[in-house]
């Protein structure tokens, strides 16, 4: 049994999980699981939104230990899945070190939906948001082309690692700077309907339910962060959509 | 009503490929989000509050996350997320914003107030049902 070896696959579990949007005591959990299935016993750890700290004790009796950096965080719930399925099944089905080895590589190289599946989702996301806050066809219809537009923008900047922050003042910005132009051209009647639908796809949805869980289950440090992540992006969202409202309103002299 | 449930279920179903959910679990993560609009509409239909009828929303979403994630043996994350994406104060945010631009902050203040209600009362009924499932999974242990 090799003691370094499986500290470093139980660490790189979590870091996967924690990355694409797993809750605090999950990753801890599932971390714990891993490494007391594949033999360590006396293993103890630590999860943040930021950093990942596991430790056990060897044959000997020394203390090991490893340290991981969180740096991006984006969303991938079918990997949290997957990771879930396979700490669970390494104690039922007596797998090996290796076996879970190439596992989390599969795991870790799974295949995500592709740039013009999001942006065409993404758009549709927004006119269906439009519809159900009240907004007619040619509101949604609209919607859609503001949501494709935001979708590109989010995945165009997260590629540059830019702050989230200012991802959702500009997505929020180019939003409202849209349903503006359509509402101008008259094309459509409510523009405020088409900026909410454009700015659901920026809401911190997952942001509130991972700090809820987190501060439920006792991870008070992760939970007060995912609450500071989630507000952060409310006031980019609001930001960003008030730059935009009142630079139309200096230009134009009103809506 | 069924029909803004419906749109809400294509938005939520949208979300949940946005996210990379993959299978089977979509199409019940999806369903959440119908299941929420449709609380919330009836909730609204018997003149509560919008505080009110998002707290029995977020409940029932909450209910059906928790049963489908033993169900399919899946992190009950998954479908929580996009069931709660649609109650998600967006539109709070947006007037919020529109009436500081406005001017009138009167109304700026109380749709703040609304939209921190609206996350607050999520919030605790995320934590009543999960809270409340693990008194009666203990309890079958």
């Amino acid at each position: 049994m090799d003691t370094n070896k499986i500290l470093d696959l139980a660490i790189d579990a979590g870091k996967i999980m924690l990355e694409n949007g797993g809750e605090t005591y999950r990753v801890e959990e599932t971390m714990l699981r891993i490494s007391k299935a594949l033999g360590l016993q006396h293993a103890d750890c630590y999860a943040t939104p930021t950093v990942l700290m596991l430790n056990c004790k060897d044959k000997s009796g020394n203390n090991i230990s490893a340290v991981k950096r969180i740096v991006s965080r984006t969303f991938n719930l079918d990997k949290i899945v997957k990771i879930n399925e396979l700490s669970r099944s390494i104690e039922k089905e007596h797998m090996d070190v290796d076996d879970v080895l190439g596992e989390l590589e599969n795991i870790r190289n799974m295949p995500t939906y592709s740039r013009k599946v999001k942006i065409i989702l993404a758009a549709f996301a927004a006119g269906a948001f439009t519809l159900v806050f009240g907004g007619n066809f040619q509101d949604a219809l609209t919607a859609l082309l503001v949501g494709a537009v935001v979708q590109n923008i989010i995945m165009f900047l997260s590629a540059f690692k830019v702050a989230d922050f200012f991802i959702d003042i500009v997505g929020g910005a180019i939003a409202a700077l849209l349903a503006l132009i359509a509402y101008k051209l008259g094309i459509v009647q409510h523009y405020d309907k088409i900026i909410i639908g454009g700015i659901m796809l920026l809401v911190p949805g997952l942001a509130i339910t991972n700090a809820i869980r987190d501060t439920i289950s006792g991870d008070l440090v992760s939970g007060i962060s995912r609450a500071v992540e989630a507000f952060i992006i409310a006031v980019g969202i609001a930001v960003g959509t008030g730059i935009t409202l009142k630079i139309w309103v200096i230009v134009w002299g009103g809506i | 009503m069924l029909l803004n449930s419906f749109y809400c279920m294509i938005a939520s179903m949208c979300f949940g490929f946005l996210f990379n959910i993959r299978g089977r679990n979509i199409i019940i993560a999806s369903l959440g989000g119908g299941v929420s609009w449709f609380m919330f509409l009836l909730a609204q239909s018997y003149n509560n509050t919008p505080t009110v009828s998002l707290f029995f929303a977020a409940v029932s979403v909450a209910i059906y996350s928790e049963i489908m994630a033993r169900i399919f043996k899946a992190p009950v994350t998954v479908f929580v997320i996009c069931g709660i994406i649609p109650l998600v104060p967006g539109n709070g945010m947006y007037y919020t914003m529109y009436e500081i631009i406005n001017g009138s902050s009167q109304n700026a203040i109380s749709w703040f107030t609304q939209t921190l209600l609206s996350a607050g009362s999520i919030a605790i009924a995320i934590v009543m049902v999960s809270s409340i499932t693990k008194l009666v999974t203990m309890k079958k242990k």
